[in-house]
């Protein structure tokens, strides 16, 4: 199951793309010094999907889907789960069954 | 083999065979099937032995990883609303 979480910010749809999908806009939140971040999917303003990984951190998907709100946008976020070693274990003892 | 590297947090072949009833060649090829599982790394040297030990995480669940990721995002999201309505 991927992780989910979103939030209504009092801003535009742009402002909010301009923060997650810039280097610089991203420098002023992200706070993640130790994992590279590779955009995927690009559809502006609306749309936007990295891949990332740490030498700690198995790579996971990243979407955002940015939407108009009355406030001004609501910003949705999933994280898709990493391969779990023990799932990733399970999987390389059913190899070796068969 | 996993609980007695959760007993011992850093062993080796020879160790993990005088206390488990398989042979060293047995316990080498858990030991790689572990590592290619990403469950079990080698630890820095501690002299000739080669050591092995448990990934940090590795027996995290799904379960576990979903609370502290939704945690995280409310922790970006929090500082990245603060970001936008700054510039707005």
């Amino acid at each position: 199951m991927p992780a989910r979480r979103e939030i209504e910010v009092e801003a535009t749809p742009e402002q909010v793309w301009e923060a997650i999908a810039t280097e610089e806009g991203r420098e002023d939140w992200l706070q993640e010094p130790d994992r590279e971040v590779r955009i995927e999917v690009v559809e502006e303003p609306s749309r936007l999907v990295w891949w990332w990984a740490g030498e700690q951190q198995a790579a996971t998907r990243v979407e955002f889907q940015i939407v108009a709100a009355p406030a001004g946008a609501r910003v949705i976020v999933t994280e898709s789960e990493p391969a779990f070693p023990l799932a990733m274990l399970a999987a390389s003892f059913a190899l070796v069954a068969v | 083999m996993i609980d007695a590297l959760l007993r011992e947090g850093t062993t080796s072949v020879p160790r993990l065979s005088a206390e488990l009833p398989i042979t060293r060649q047995a316990v080498a090829k858990h030991l790689a099937t572990l590592g290619a599982a990403g469950l079990v790394e080698r630890a820095p040297a501690g002299g000739r032995e080669v050591r092995y030990r448990l990934r940090d995480g590795a027996l995290e669940s799904a379960s576990e990883w979903l609370a502290r990721t939704e945690a995280a995002w409310g922790s970006r999201f929090a500082r990245l609303k603060d970001a936008v309505e700054r510039r707005a």
